[in-house]
């Protein structure tokens, strides 16, 4: 069986690029938009009240989900990636942890869990679809793409996937240090129910081979930052560009992302009919 | 998800507070025993009773892995090593190849309890100790990246992490796996180990009962936390005993830790998977509860199951025995509700003295035999997450 859906949306939030359209001019050679410190994304779904309940990790994973939602219907499932998931809640609980009261406030608990994100974002959307919540370390963009292309193909659903992660605070951060916040989510549907607002056709099937490597400047900006999400900036870049020429003929890109065991999910984008 | 692609469970094996393998589960649910007793792994400020996996100091990964060495990836060598489960997945490796054969766990915790101990042994706000590695223990991929270095593995291997209906999912994605053709064989199950930042995290919202929990209870008053591992095997193309024969999943949409009093999202999610089953209400002959015996909670599943199955169709709760194992609940109570399949046992609710009058199902206390062919079983989580799957023989 061939996995394909077609995308319609896409966003990215990172203080390297805070949207999409700063990652494009980012991918043209343009320069990085501002440090982690001045970057504190703020997705419209909260009030300033919720949002300051929340960690920065759900801020970041609901500014990546808000653009694409109008693309998506009432019904679609929803794709919440993320290596470390709350590692910032994580840290409070486990410095709570070390005395022997061991309080830890309702709030917090509630919100360390890995699907703490999508858990706000069903809550704040009043979304009543399937959610998951997914993880595999550095492959963690190629194991949430597989389930979310699994799922529009088999259940004929469309399906928002969002991929983050921010970075963890000391001393978590000797132990899997990411520089720098990101996060990206794409739009997918059907590819039976293909629209003009369609960006492009992705394909996956499971191949030999390992992960590709960065091969671009802006590709390998991105992977130094340590963040797993990096490895998605190739797949924006071939559905920003959806399609190429090699010898004066057009091919579709492929990109390699990991799946977490030795294949690799190999990925094709060409342009939307 | 629906039956188009033939697959079945094949083996599966699971460690609780009761023990290590199917047998000690299956005459645990014919008499109504209980693993829950008093915490002693830790000290807590606070009582509570737990359901503690015993013989974890004999269940140390082989030399070659002891990097991974943690309470986690120890109880999921409990479920290893448990039944010839090791054994039939070598089985499996041999007939398929191990890249068509792929991993995907639910777990809550992970190896956190491991990370508890480095952060409590830190000195003032110094670096954890160099030898910790996040990637093999607390890291919500550790005991997945576990289970493929440890059966040789090459598949596609993630982590389902949706709190209580972790591993429930975690069944539903290996299913899709097989479905879509990207593997022949699929590990799928759920770990999660006793750690202070469930036992504690659960206090702070003052949802630990003081007794053994009492699931249905008219005197209930919160869960008791257990710890659990269950692995199952899913094949395509072969004649099993078992398999998974529809799911359903929805969110609340509504709050992080309370459902909505009338369960709705509870019933669309038992409602799809009947439909996705092809299965009408009266095909079921037990429903699994979630039953996680807070206040709120079981009377909102009972409204949803009684909604949507009606009251005669006898329901009970497991973790009045093994207490809530969290992110390995779905799959430990789904192996469960396949030996209740097997040995046509409809479990009673252990720790029920007196049905509270709000709820409208037919809960019986003690077990009684009974043929069954299709079971539900649910499983929640925090976030308002839902899953319901239909289990069938």
């Amino acid at each position: 069986m061939t996995l394909r859906a077609v995308i319609n949306s896409v966003s990215f939030a990172s203080p390297l690029a805070a949207d999409v359209d700063a990652l494009k001019a980012l991918l043209s050679g343009g320069d990085p938009a501002s440090a982690e410190a001045d970057w504190h994304p703020m997705p419209a779904c909260l009030t300033a009240r919720e949002a300051r309940r929340l960690s920065p990790h759900i801020r970041l994973a609901l500014s990546a989900a808000e653009p694409i939602a109008p693309a998506l219907p009432e019904d679609a499932g929803w794709v919440f990636a993320s290596s470390s998931g709350e590692g910032e809640t994580l840290h409070v609980i486990l410095e709570a942890i070390r005395r022997p009261e061991l309080l830890i406030q309702p709030i917090r608990f509630q919100n360390s869990v890995h699907n703490a994100a999508s858990g706000q974002w069903t809550i704040a959307t009043r979304r009543r679809g399937p959610v998951t919540s997914i993880a595999a370390y550095d492959d963690t963009v190629g194991v949430g793409l597989l389930k979310a292309l699994m799922q529009v193909t088999l259940e004929q659903r469309a399906v928002g996937l969002i991929v983050f992660d921010g970075a963890l605070p000391p001393p978590l951060h000797e132990k899997r240090p990411v520089a720098c916040s990101m996060a990206m989510a794409v739009a997918l549907a059907p590819a039976e129910v293909a629209t003009l607002q369609d960006l492009a056709v992705i394909e996956g099937r499971l191949g030999d081979g390992s992960p590709q490597l960065p091969e671009t400047a802006c590709e390998r900006r991105f992977a130094e930052t340590g963040n797993p999400v990096a490895a998605a900036v190739p797949l924006l870049s071939a559905i920003f560009g959806a399609g190429g020429t090699s010898g004066g003929v057009e091919v579709a890109p492929t990109i390699r992302l990991g799946v977490g065991g030795a294949r690799a999910l190999h990925v094709t984008v060409e342009p939307a009919a | 998800m629906g039956a188009q692609e033939p697959m079945a469970i094949t083996a599966f094996s699971l460690a609780t507070c009761l023990g290590a393998g199917n047998a000690v589960h299956a005459e645990a649910l014919r008499t109504g025993r209980s693993g829950l007793e008093p915490c002693e792994v830790y000290e807590t400020p606070f009582l509570c009773y737990v359901g503690a996996v015993p013989g974890l100091e004999d269940c140390a990964p082989p030399p070659a892995l002891t990097a991974w060495d943690n309470r986690a990836t120890r109880l999921a060598e409990a479920a290893l090593t448990a039944d010839g489960y090791l054994g039939r997945v070598e089985t499996a490796v041999a007939r398929w190849g191990a890249a068509r054969i792929g991993v995907v766990l639910g777990t809550s915790t992970s190896g956190v309890e491991k990370l508890e101990g480095a952060y409590r042994a830190r000195e003032g706000d110094g670096p954890l100790p160099s030898e910790y590695s996040m990637r093999h223990h607390n890291d919500h991929h550790a005991v997945a990246s576990y289970l493929m270095a440890r059966l040789g593995l090459a598949g596609p291997c993630w982590t389902i992490s949706t709190a209580c209906s972790s591993s429930a999912k975690a069944l539903v994605d290996a299913h899709q796996l097989i479905e879509a053709g990207l593997c022949d064989a699929v590990i799928a199950g759920g770990v999660d180990s006793l750690c202070l930042t469930s036992l504690a995290g659960f206090e702070g919202l003052q949802l630990v009962s003081r007794r053994p929990c009492r699931p249905c209870d008219l005197d209930r008053d919160g869960l008791s936390i257990g710890e659990g591992a269950a692995l199952l095997l899913i094949e395509r193309a072969v004649d099993g005993p078992y398999r998974l024969s529809g799911a359903g999943e929805c969110s609340d949409g509504f709050h992080m830790s309370t459902p909505p009093e009338d369960g709705a999202g509870a019933a669309v999610a038992i409602r799809e998977a009947l439909a996705a089953a092809a299965l009408l209400p009266p095909d079921i002959g037990y429903v699994k509860l979630h039953g996680t015996a807070t206040p709120a909670n079981d009377v909102s599943e009972c409204r949803a199951v009684a909604g949507v199955l009606g009251m005669t169709t006898p329901v009970s709760s497991l973790k009045g025995a093994i207490g809530h194992t969290l992110g390995a609940a779905g799959a430990v109570e789904a192996a469960m509700c396949l030996l209740a399949l097997e040995h046509g046992i409809v479990p009673g609710c252990v720790g029920l003295s007196q049905l509270d009058p709000v709820i409208a199902c037919n809960v019986p206390a003690v077990a009684r035999p009974a043929a069954l062919n299709h079971v539900v079983a649910n499983a929640f989580g925090f976030g308002g997450n839902n899953c319901a799957l239909v289990l069938s023989r």
